[in-house]
């Protein structure tokens, strides 16, 4: 009877467990840690805009950064200069990435495959470009420095790096949530027949274009709301944040997770951004030791850590993840 | 009741060998951080400010006083959110007393934003030279044993105007803040002292065909006197060779160079193309001075090169460090102590191979400038210095009013103006009618 009941709810049983272990960071865990976690948290935000158009739509952004960095450098902006009170400069800057992730969005819609990703690369490197060289507005690579991280209830996000991690995990776990149940609403199940058969489902009478269309604004919003925590917790955004490096780590973080997945997304950029800041305390080569990685990684395991989990660790793995409800996805 | 005195005498001796204990050893052990760019496009720089800390370091065998010194370093890759993330292991993972770096101009900024977050970790900054670091961004506990872009060419303007009598420069640069603030400090120096315009072509960062530029240089010889090449690295090496291709070295007196353009590094790079530059900077390799000379053969024997500036900053960076150390014995848990110790530190002649050198208010240091000019000396390319400036504040020749000098705009490509009458009209705007008068009286700065 029990054993039925649990049965029944182990899906927000293992949901109370992952919610479980990102609570605890902060009082099990040293302040490197915390500040490793937050910094994996605004990249995996940025990373799971990109998997979640790799994964939905099959298509590979170089610009999910540039709304990354939009929202950051309007918050900066708003904040340093015009003295915007809090909410307001994140909401501006979230809703201005909107918007251009809305113009932007109308013209690499149309293209599909090796186009959309040269596409989205020229017009990433436009945006670092204005960011790099409109230096009235941007500061030019110098960038925006003192932005602060706000008070929320009288705490200071900017002192405690442990009240920063709960005000971000709350938006990280609804960003998280948002796109897992874009994923499984009648909307994902669109997208996932557009990435199949895009002239099938436009036969059947689905508006492939406007699907399209909102799947990369979307992702654009998950990517903008990184930006904000990202601006928030460096205290200042420079053109390296809109880079084409930026982009491309992403989405080396994406391939080494699993770029189909948002689990993925998240585990890529754990493993990229702590090996980054580990191995390089160890040995001046590391950037060698992270290339080989990723050689086996596209040689051996193309799908991801995630995806090969899935594929070769189904024998043992599967009934417990069966069990979880997360055997076929 | 003897056993009860012995117990007495026991535990009298056992507090006070603690206290002595205690004193004598503030701390058991030094820990520094070194951060720079040692990958990527910039690994020149982080590379060799790593390997002057870490000379002066095995000068003295990583000990200070019987303390042993632990140095860490990383790399910042370049990237400013890698940095500060970096920075902050510094000081949560590592516990490190003061962190001496980094390199970039970039990177120096977010470096002295971090500062002010963290006071009470010292920062020596490395090679950075964007002004602000030391103006209006400048915090207490973060100090540069350097240099900023503007201070090391103010007077080279004026030299070009007044010894090499130009009227009339055009500046060939790369298109970011570095090349921006050295045609800045150049202009003013430039104008001020009786050139007529500065004309500024901007490329993108990393352009090597200037095949369009040599056309337009070549028609601009009508009205110009003088190129400068204001790019740095791999930009450099493109713009001489084609200089020399579209035959400019026989309608041109010769090239005039931003402080990076013949710096040792590039002397090899550049090989003969690189003779009769004209330059500035803070340091010049050619300096007789016993301390330059022994930094050089010491440089040369622990890396198989001789040193540039950028070494010689690490080096500073660390030997002011180490006079700082002296000062308070040591005591470099105490941030406060070592921050005062280190605005406090004077080096002397010969103590640094750049010169003498001390910290103003904001922790710049007042030091002289040397405008160089490359020779062959024993078939060996260097710069010699033809003039030398002593005791340059990062102001220049605006040191008794570095305000008014702060409250200009920051520079940019276009600031300020490279139009002599638009530029006599702005400045008058921030330093007044007096100082325009003076100008006009002493035809130029003073000294």
């Amino acid at each position: 009877m029990i054993k039925e009941r649990f049965f029944l709810y182990r899906k927000t049983f293992l949901a109370l467990i992952v919610a479980g272990i990102f609570i605890s960071i902060p009082w099990v865990t040293s302040d490197f840690f915390v500040l490793m976690a937050i910094r994996v948290m605004y990249f995996g935000m940025l990373t799971m805009s990109l998997t979640f158009l790799a994964g939905e739509l099959g298509v590979v952004s170089l610009m999910q950064a540039s709304f990354f960095g939009i929202a950051g450098y309007f918050v900066a902006i708003l904040q340093t200069r015009y003295g915007l009170p809090f909410p307001f400069p994140p909401l501006v800057g979230i809703a201005v990435s909107l918007i251009i992730a809305g113009l932007l969005g109308m013209l690499v819609i149309r293209v599909r495959g090796i186009y959309f990703l040269m596409l989205t690369l020229v017009l990433g490197q436009l945006v670092w470009a204005l960011a790099s060289q409109w230096s009235s507005v941007t500061e030019g690579d110098t960038g925006i420095m003192n932005v602060y991280a706000p008070v929320l209830f009288g705490i200071s996000m900017e002192k405690s790096k442990t009240a920063f991690y709960y005000f971000q995990l709350f938006f990280f776990a609804g960003a998280t949530w948002f796109l897992i149940a874009l994923r499984r609403s009648p909307f994902g199940l669109m997208l996932r027949g557009i990435r199949e058969s895009e002239s099938r489902m436009r036969m059947l009478g689905y508006p492939v274009s406007l699907l399209r269309y909102a799947a990369f604004v979307f992702a654009a919003l998950v990517a903008a709301i990184g930006g904000v925590f990202f601006v928030y917790f460096m205290g200042l955004i420079n053109p390296s944040s809109v880079s084409l490096a930026t982009n491309v780590e992403t989405l080396l973080a994406a391939i080494l997770g699993g770029i189909n997945t948002l689990a993925g997304a998240v585990l890529g950029t754990g493993i990229l951004k702590t090996l980054d800041v580990v191995l390089s305390g160890i040995t001046k080569r590391y950037l060698l030791f992270m290339g080989i990685m990723f050689l086996f990684v596209i040689l051996f395991a193309p799908k991801g850590i995630i995806g090969t989990v899935r594929n070769y660790g189904r024998s043992f793995l599967s009934p417990l993840m069966r069990w979880f409800g997360l055997g076929e996805d | 009741m003897v056993g009860k005195k012995m117990i007495w005498l026991g535990v009298a001796i056992l507090f006070s060998t603690l206290w002595v204990w205690g004193t004598a050893h503030a701390v058991s052990e030094i820990r520094i951080g070194q951060i720079g760019p040692t990958t990527g496009w910039a690994t020149m720089f982080g590379t060799e400010g790593l390997n002057g800390v870490k000379l002066a370091l095995a000068e003295r065998d990583y000990k200070f006083k019987g303390i042993p010194i632990k140095l860490f370093t990383e790399d910042t890759k370049a990237d400013v959110e890698v940095m500060r993330t970096k920075l902050d292991s510094f000081k949560t993972r590592d516990k490190v007393h003061f962190i001496i770096g980094p390199s970039l101009g970039h990177e120096g900024m977010a470096a002295v934003d971090w500062g002010a977050r963290n006071p009470d970790v010292p920062i020596l900054i490395g090679y950075s030279a964007p002004e602000d670091i030391t103006m209006r961004k400048a915090t207490p506990s973060v100090i540069r044993p350097g240099w900023t872009g503007p201070q090391v060419i103010f007077h080279f303007g004026k030299f070009c105007a007044k010894d090499l009598g130009y009227k009339k420069v055009i500046i060939v640069g790369q298109d970011y803040s570095y090349p921006w603030d050295q045609a800045a400090g150049f202009t003013r120096g430039f104008l001020e002292n009786g050139g007529e315009k500065v004309e500024r072509i901007w490329h993108p960062v990393d352009a090597v065909d200037f095949s369009s530029i040599m056309a337009k240089l070549t028609g601009m010889k009508k009205e110009y006197d003088a190129v400068l090449c204001n790019s740095g690295g791999a930009q450099v090496v493109a713009f001489f060779k084609q200089w020399y291709q579209f035959g400019l070295d026989k309608i041109y007196p010769q090239i005039l160079g931003q402080a990076n353009v013949p710096i040792v590094p590039m002397l090899t790079e550049l090989a003969d193309m690189a003779l009769n530059v004209y330059s500035s900077l803070h340091y010049y390799d050619g300096n007789p001075s016993e301390a330059n000379m022994k930094f050089r053969e010491s440089y040369l024997k622990a890396y198989g090169k001789y040193p540039s500036v950028i070494a010689v900053q690490g080096y500073d960076a660390m030997r002011v460090a180490f006079k700082a150390m002296e000062a308070i014995d040591g005591k470099v848990d105490d941030p406060k102590a070592f921050i005062t110790a280190v605005r406090q530190v004077k080096m002397r002649e010969n103590e640094s191979p750049r010169g003498p050198f001390y910290f103003d208010k904001f922790g710049n240091p007042i030091q002289n400038i040397y405008i160089k000019k490359v020779v062959k000396k024993d078939g060996k390319l260097m710069n010699i210095a033809v003039k030398t400036y002593k005791d340059v504040s990062q102001f220049g020749p605006y040191a008794a009013m570095p305000e008014k000098y702060m409250a200009q705009p920051a520079t940019s490509r276009e600031y300020p103006p490279g139009n002599k009458d638009d530029y006599f009209r702005e400045i008058e705007k921030y330093f007044g009618k007096d100082y325009m008068a003076e100008l006009k009286k002493n035809n130029g700065w003073k000294e």
